[in-house]
């Protein structure tokens, strides 16, 4: 048997050690379905895309939709609003307008405050959160308080003049 | 000794085997229809004529995309409804059950939820008679509900039946495919773990026999 | 590297030595047959059917306006879920068929026989719970099946004297199967294989200080022992290959096999299916609370044909070792006892009329009575072999010692 080590023993070893990594691969793909399993379902996906109807929503009103299971204020500016907010630049997280809006008559935003996540309130001059004070412009941008960021401007286009598609 | 042993596992084999061709024998009366086109073609018949008043909850406008229909043949067949709603009938089951008596069952299901399969879907589409006082009642269910919705019942000559039958194979091969719409890909990936698992199980045999070599 | 850390390891936790111990230098029988491969493929479906069931579980829901539609959810939705639900529903199959050839084994080499008894009587509560768990299991899809089945089951325990009504009603939690009853089975069937994962290791540690029997039934000299790694993982890897290609082909290309077509049909309170029929592990037992006119005698003789496994080795009453190696009259009695309970089966499965009744109620008496003759008959047998001679190497082993299978550690 000792022979048969000498002369054999790394065709023994290659067959085991294929044998074995032919088996840990397959393990390995086995936990692939598992893992798929937990992403997003079709259903849950389709869900993540919503239509919403402009028509309807008067100058200077707020429409707010749910999306992805949080709020979206659909904001129809007046001109008066857009102007001033075309000429700041916001406050801690300076933007442009220009690069939070698509059409400027609308305003599309996540109705979150990005501090810790409460729906804030609509003001005259913009928002206004109830939990820490956090106050953002008519263009969403954080101008005081705790919040760190300007109001996220989700994924949207405009199919027709008076709807658009988040998502 | 090891004969009696050896007789057992033969007749056990025995029972196995023929338990399953029974099995196998009972589903092959009639040949349903396994191609893309037979079931497209089955869902025109479900969706124009058996959605008067079945449902099939469990598939959804949009999920008849995946049989390879275009676009515009996918807005025929939903008319106007959207592709995120399920196939569901425009009756209510109050005006079914109240004309029926039941409520239609739900088909999503219905391929595999009576013995025999798709091909008793077949059956119960091609099993209208006329009775002798005039009635109308089907071979596969006696007294059923369901009007005779192909009007096999009247067709009298092959040439009368044929496209009937064809018809009803469309159907039960739409059915079959609603019941469980992954097959195809269950298939293709079946084939591919077994073949995996057959060499892998041919390589732990041989290593098998290698590391038990080393005993004198 | 990884040599320091275990070295690090084993300064602080007995790794090494236990793994060397109990797994890769355990000292096994060489001449075990493949029929000992069952145990570990019986702790893979375990394991199997625990990762299948709470992924499954992430997706189901257990309420009786839902659980349906979420199974069906569960197949046409989720990404890989109908492979999920297929694995967990053959995979309850599987795990009966390898149990019943573990069991099956068991008693044919009498590996139940001193001093394996609590080996035996772990292995019995084993198949208790596992039972117990595919019972409660098979309601949670909601199907015709599903509701009547435990509709009927849990109307058994009506039964039981004096609080027989009571004990329904506490544990359907309802009047009826209910949705009460539908979400504490599922709490249940998901904790239950974690006691039966507890119940395992506590059969391995009973295993393990009596150490396997094997074909021959007497105990081997030390030198027939073999290291469990590499001959006994390369086997039990080997055994394995095969079963997942059996396993497979049932999921991938037949997987309605085992399961009942009505079951496709949500639970109807109203209306009870032309035939109510338990999965094909629990028909020769449904057979038997059939067989016997009255109900509680029903249950009786049903709960005592499980139970009785458990007298089996006060039951085995030859000195002789071994099972039905070299006892002709034991492996007779083996035999008719697979037939009978194939009968059993056959029986369970149809609706009890004509002259099924009859043989239901011969093939139960013949299931007892393989259990109950044994003691008489082991000791005649063993009377008889003794008297025309045994063969010479079993002679010498048996002279005066009994069946004294010391584990020699």
């Amino acid at each position: 048997m000792s022979e048969q080590d000498k002369v054999d023993p790394e065709r023994r070893d290659f067959l085991i050690t294929s044998t074995t990594i032919l088996g840990v691969a397959g393990a390995a793909g086995a936990c692939w379905p598992l893992i798929s399993s937990m992403n997003p379902t079709p259903s849950v996906k389709s869900e993540a895309v919503t239509e919403v109807d402009l028509q309807g929503v008067a100058p200077g009103a707020v429409h707010t939709v749910p999306w992805r299971g949080e709020p979206v204020f659909i904001f129809h500016r007046t001109q008066a609003e857009i102007a001033a907010m075309e000429a700041s630049k916001g406050g801690k997280d300076p933007q442009s307008d220009e690069a939070r809006v698509k059409n400027p008559d609308w305003l599309v935003v996540i109705g979150i405050c990005t501090h810790l996540g409460c729906v804030p309130n609509k003001t005259a001059k913009g928002w206004l959160c109830p939990c820490h004070g956090s106050v953002y412009d008519n263009s969403g941008r954080i101008i005081s308080g705790p919040a760190p960021r300007n109001l996220d401007v989700p994924p949207y286009h405009f199919a027709a003049d008076d709807k658009i598609i988040i998502g | 000794m090891k004969c009696l042993n050896l007789a057992g596992l033969i007749i056990f084999l025995g029972i196995v085997v023929s338990q399953s061709l029974a099995v196998a024998a009972e589903s092959t009366d009639v040949e349903i229809p396994q191609s893309p086109e037979a079931v497209r073609r089955g869902a025109e018949v479900i969706t124009n004529v058996c959605m008067a008043c079945h449902s099939l909850k469990y598939i959804k406008y949009g999920g008849l995309a995946q049989l390879g229909f275009s676009a515009k043949e996918l807005d025929t067949l939903r008319s106007g409804k959207s592709l995120k709603e399920p196939l569901v009938s425009d009756m209510s089951p109050d005006m079914l059950k109240e004309g029926f008596g039941v409520v239609p069952p739900d088909l999503s299901l219905m391929a595999h939820a009576r013995e025999g399969g798709p091909a008793y879907i077949y059956e119960i589409l091609t099993g209208f008679y006329h009775k002798p006082d005039g009635s109308v009642d089907n071979h596969a269910f006696p007294g059923i509900k369901m009007p005779d919705v192909l009007n096999f019942s009247d067709a009298e000559s092959p040439a009368q039946r044929g496209p009937l039958e064809e018809q009803a194979k469309d159907a039960a091969a739409f059915l079959n495919w609603a019941a469980d719409p992954h097959a195809a890909e269950r298939h293709h990936l079946g084939y591919y773990v077994l073949a995996y698992l057959l060499v892998l199980t041919i390589l732990l045999y041989l290593s098998k026999r290698k590391v038990w070599a080393r005993l004198d | 590297m990884t040599n320091r850390v275990i070295a690090w390891i084993d300064q602080r936790f007995p790794l090494t030595a236990f793994v060397k111990h109990e797994l890769t230098e355990y000292p096994t029988p060489r001449n075990l047959s493949y029929w000992w491969n069952f145990g570990f493929l019986a702790g893979f479906v375990l394991v199997l059917q625990i990762v299948s069931g709470i992924f499954l579980a992430m997706h189901y829901k257990p309420d009786i306006h839902l659980a349906f539609d979420s199974v069906q959810y569960i197949m046409r939705e989720v990404n890989y879920g109908w492979l999920l639900r297929y694995f967990h529903a053959i995979g309850a199959s599987a795990f009966f068929i390898v149990i019943y050839i573990h069991m099956a084994r068991t008693l044919y080499y009498g590996s139940y026989r001193a001093p394996r008894e609590l080996l035996w009587w772990s292995g019995q509560i084993l198949l208790l719970l596992l039972m117990a768990t595919a019972f409660m299991g098979y309601l949670l899809p909601w199907g015709q099946m599903s509701y009547w089945g435990a509709q009927v089951i849990t109307s058994l325990f009506r039964a039981t004297p004096w609080f027989g009504n009571d004990l329904v009603l506490w544990l359907r939690g309802d009047f009826t199967v209910s949705d009460a009853t539908l979400n504490r089975f599922f709490a249940l069937h998901y904790l239950v294989p974690f006691i039966i994962f507890g119940m395992v290791v506590i059969h391995l540690v009973a295993l393990h200080a009596v150490r396997s029997s094997n074909p021959s039934g007497i105990n081997l000299a030390d030198k027939d022992n073999i290291p469990f790694h590499p001959y006994f993982t390369s086997k039990d890897f080997y055994g394995l290959g095969v079963f997942l290609i059996v396993l497979c082909g049932f999921v991938f290309f037949k997987p309605d096999f085992f399961l009942e077509a009505i079951n496709n049909v949500p639970a109807n309170p109203m209306q009870t299916p032309a035939h109510i029929v338990p999965e094909w592990y629990f028909l020769p037992f449904y057979a038997i609370l059939r067989a016997i006119p009255d109900t509680l005698g029903g249950v009786v003789a049903m709960v005592m044909s499980i139970m009785i496994f458990a007298a089996m080795p006060y039951l085995d009453r030859s000195k002789l070792p071994g099972g039905a190696r070299f006892r002709p009259l034991y492996r007779l009695a083996f035999y008719v006892f697979i037939a009978d309970v194939a009968v059993l089966s056959y029986v369970g499965a149809h609706p009890p009329s004509g002259v099924l009744v009859d043989v239901g109620r011969v093939a139960t008496f013949v299931y007892f009575a393989t259990f109950l003759l044994l003691p008489p008959v082991s000791i005649l047998e063993e009377r008889w072999l003794r008297a025309r001679g045994l063969p010479t190497g079993l002679e010498t082993l048996v002279a005066g010692e009994g069946d004294k299978v010391g584990a020699g550690k």
